[in-house]
């Protein structure tokens, strides 16, 4: 039996300064199968695979491959050993070819003029184009890789590793990514290299990819191995209570949505960018008292051009933006926040919090400069960490330190948490929500979304900015696609259903 | 017209050769204010030997040149070893390290003057007193028109440099080498991913930037000044920095934009003397280059593309 197994992972635990992240975990992965590795957010599913890729060594346990013992000192020893990894942060050099970016390390080599080494880009191009023709990448060699879609690099970094001869290939979060057509691509690629004999692991939280392409599924909970299960016979449902530890509802439920006033009016709005270009184009929708908008659309099609200028922090080139019949084109963002616009950006990081301030402080930033939080100029510090360890608990943002914490230090989940904590409870007329649960694990989902719902049925008009079709079928009472900046269709979410979504999503246009 | 371009290219060739310095540090990541102190310090190192070799082989004998360029490349790598050791093994602020750099290469080698001069000659001065090197007209080839006069009254440095200049071309974009530094100003992740050594690649690209500075600065000695003296820290190296922005980073560009700069002095200068103007007029005119800056300045800064990675330590835990 035991020549079955490609790999074999025998209690490993591995340890970091007050955290236990892998517990005595056993895992057997069998030559030519998928095999999922299924886990919320710290889970310790990353950690368990960078220590067999050779970034981490266990504090206990071993590992063998092809029932070998193997002592792997840093991730290159394990690339020799046939081993490959598809990190969530791709490592490509932008101003190179593919080619040159899938040879860098081990370059063929021919020698110029008789005696020059140099490096055979001829050769290289060729044997790229070969592996990719074999396994069905589909990408062209010369290509430069900063002109290339987040599929296609995806797709480089797949054969950087065939390239090296990788036996066993981890994909880390691969599809997190991906629009839904190209999860399907990357899906049948997978299938694709188990076909011709390779091995996959497959570390994800989303559980409907398992079903699809997964042989075998390990559960990780809190550090420990839960269980390892044979994917066709399990179901979702059990699959997801494992995960996450108790019972989860799958679907958010809703009440019927009861609409109000006119609260957010954008008309013909037109956005240039920097090379002015217009990346949203003549765009007009309208958003109710009670109302969930949401705009689906792939990343990059000027929903956050769009966000951003109606939140006010990119001007608008032609069109307008209405806020309870008060035409706001043309305020500053504070006067925006004062007339009850909340806004969560994309990009929490450089947009939604101070890194290098506590956390409280930027809990309190959207009022810090108003009684009681400051007082003739000067801060209540006592008075804003009230406040902040009210939302603390409430929202239930986990940190080292509390209100006090460096916010760089606090991990991206929560750094989420405290952008939402603090949008919500300013109680606006209008939430701006872009991607509000990015990087956020199924029970912390679930509590967002329920909080989205809660201010609904409040009565604020909510715009909800996602590049999860999940989510938008999930919360939208209106869905609105855009694509390369115009806003292909609009219509009751109880109209669509999510194919149909997902067609106007790539572009395809009504035909009535 | 001749003189124009003689001069302008003689004057171009040691820009050059210091810009492509420049160009191997940053190019691989590491941002490189360095190049005056590289110069300098090169320039100083190769006049010592040259003074330390004319009493025994006689001033105006052309091999002393060869040795002191030799010398200065030398001097001009070890110097930037500090850079190096700063920037790559201590991950100090890039920018600060290279302005230090430069200020300490003026004092050490102005102090090392006197003192050298001192013990050779018994005279403090802040001056090493070098010979003036040949310049050569090839027979048939400088007949050619306009091809001429790349070989019309040339140091024999000029083509020295193009060789150099040739050979780091080669290094940089058709050599595994050079495929992994260019990677390491862009992405060292990338590079580290791929089994590479980030530091080690950063460290011999600032050592070879050195080198090569170390030529442009021993030439400026021997052509401009025929002496070496705290006036070998006038800016060249700050304007071999303007013209790899200007070249964007790539050899070939930064090649015509030293060849603008060195028409731009030359002109100038010729300019100055046709008008009749007293010398008191040629610093006035010797600007141009600089002037020429800030025009280009305005209206290239939006189009560059410096490498992305440069001016920031490596940390291989920043995944």
């Amino acid at each position: 039996m035991q020549d079955d197994y490609i790999i074999d992972m025998r209690h490993i635990t591995k340890r970091f300064p007050g955290i236990v992240a892998n517990d005595d975990v056993t895992l057997r992965v069998k030559k030519g199968e998928v095999f999922a590795l299924l886990g919320e957010n710290g889970a310790g599913k990353s950690t368990l695979m960078s220590v067999l890729f050779g970034m981490y060594q266990p504090d206990a346990g071993k590992i063998y491959l092809r029932g070998e013992e193997v002592k792997f000192d840093s991730s290159d020893d394990a690339v020799a050993a046939g081993i490959g990894m598809v990190h969530q942060h791709f490592k490509l050099v932008d101003n190179f070819t593919v080619a040159e970016n899938i040879v860098m390390g081990v370059e063929p080599k021919k020698r110029l003029a008789g005696f020059l080494p140099c490096v055979d880009i001829k050769e290289a191009n060729k044997r790229v184009k070969d592996i990719s023709e074999q396994y069905g990448l589909a990408v062209n060699p010369t290509d430069m890789v900063g002109d290339l879609a987040v599929s296609q690099r995806q797709r480089v970094e797949i054969l950087k590793m065939l390239y090296r001869n990788a036996e066993i290939l981890i994909f880390d979060e691969p599809t997190a990514v991906l629009t839904p057509k190209e999860i399907e691509f990357l899906l049948d690629i997978i299938r694709g290299l188990r076909d011709q004999g390779k091995t996959i692991i497959l570390i994800t939280h989303k559980i409907e990819e398992i079903k699809k392409v997964a042989d075998r599924c390990a559960i990780l909970c809190r550090g420990k191995l839960v269980d390892v299960l044979d994917v066709a016979s399990t179901s979702v449902q059990h699959m997801a209570n494992l995960m996450v530890g108790r019972e989860v509802k799958l679907e958010t439920t809703k009440g019927e949505p009861h609409f109000g006033k006119e609260v957010l009016k954008v008309d013909h709005l037109t956005v240039r960018n920097a090379d002015k270009f217009e990346v949203v184009q003549d765009v007009s929708l309208s958003i109710h008292e009670g109302e969930i908008f949401a705009v689906a659309g792939v990343a990059g099609n000027g929903q956050g051009e769009l966000a951003n200028t109606i939140a006010g922090m990119q001007d608008a080139y032609k069109g307008t933006v209405t806020l309870d019949g008060k035409d706001i084109t043309s305020e500053t963002v504070r006067n925006r926040v004062e007339d009850g616009v909340a806004y969560i950006p994309e990009d929490r990081q450089g947009m939604g919090v101070f890194m290098n301030l506590p956390l409280d402080e930027n809990l309190a930033l959207r009022r810090y400069y108003k009684e009681p939080f400051s007082k003739g100029g000067v801060l209540d510090h006592a008075k804003i960490r009230e406040f902040a360890d009210d939302l603390i608990e409430r929202y239930d943002i986990r940190s080292g330190q509390g209100g006090r914490t460096i916010t760089r230090s606090m991990s991206g989940g929560n750094q989420q948490k405290a952008i939402v904590a603090r949008e919500i409870e300013q109680h606006a007329r209008l939430l701006i929500f872009v991607q509000p649960t990015r990087g956020m694990d199924m029970g912390a989902i679930e509590h967002i979304h329920d909080q989205i719902i809660a201010e609904r049925d409040r009565g604020a008009a909510v715009l909800l900015i996602s590049l999860e079709l999940d989510e938008v079928m999930q919360l939208a009472d209106t869905i609105g696609v855009i694509y390369n900046g115009k806003l292909l269709k609009t219509a009751p979410a109880s109209t669509m259903t999510s194919q149909e979504v997902g067609r106007y999503m790539m572009g395809v246009a009504d035909n009535d | 017209m001749d003189t124009v371009f003689i001069d302008g290219l003689a004057f171009a060739a040691p820009l050059f050769i210091m810009a492509i310095g420049g160009i191997y540090s940053e190019k691989s990541g590491v941002t490189n204010l360095a190049v005056e102190g590289f110069q300098g310090f090169g320039a100083f190192i190769g006049s010592l030997v040259a003074v330390i070799l004319m009493p025994q082989m006689g001033s105006d004998n052309q091999m002393v040149i060869v040795v002191a360029m030799l010398a200065s490349m030398i001097g001009g790598a070890v110097y930037s070893l500090l850079h190096a050791f700063l920037c790559v093994r201590f991950r100090a602020n890039q920018v600060i390290s290279g302005v230090v750099v430069n200020i300490l290469a003026a004092a050490l080698t102005t102090f090392f003057t006197s003192v050298a001069n001192q013990a050779l000659t018994g005279a403090a001065s802040n001056k090493f007193v070098l010979g003036v090197s040949d310049q050569v007209t090839v027979p048939v080839l400088s007949q050619i028109p306009v091809l001429g006069w790349f070989f019309t009254d040339m140091y024999p440095y000029e083509w020295f440099i193009a060789v150099v200049a040739i050979a780091a071309w080669y290094l940089m974009y058709k050599t595994s080498f050079g495929m992994r530094l260019r990677a390491c100003g862009e992405n060292p992740q990338a590079v580290d991913a791929t089994g590479g050594d980030v530091n080690k690649t950063r460290f011999i690209s600032v050592v070879i930037s050195g080198a090569l500075c170390g030529i442009g600065g021993i030439c400026y000695a021997y052509s401009i000044s025929a002496n070496f003296s705290p006036s070998i820290y006038m800016g060249f190296g700050y304007l071999a920095i303007a013209a790899m922005i200007f070249g964007n980073w790539n050899i070939p560009t930064t090649a015509a934009v030293c060849l603008v700069f060195g028409l731009a002095r030359s002109g100038g200068y010729q300019l100055c003397l046709s008008m009749g103007l007293s010398s008191n007029y040629s610093d006035l005119f010797l600007m141009l280059p600089y002037v020429l800056t800030m025009i280009l300045l305005v209206f290239f800064s939006g189009k560059n593309h410096p490498p992305k990675a440069a001016g920031v330590p490596y940390d291989a835990s920043d995944r």
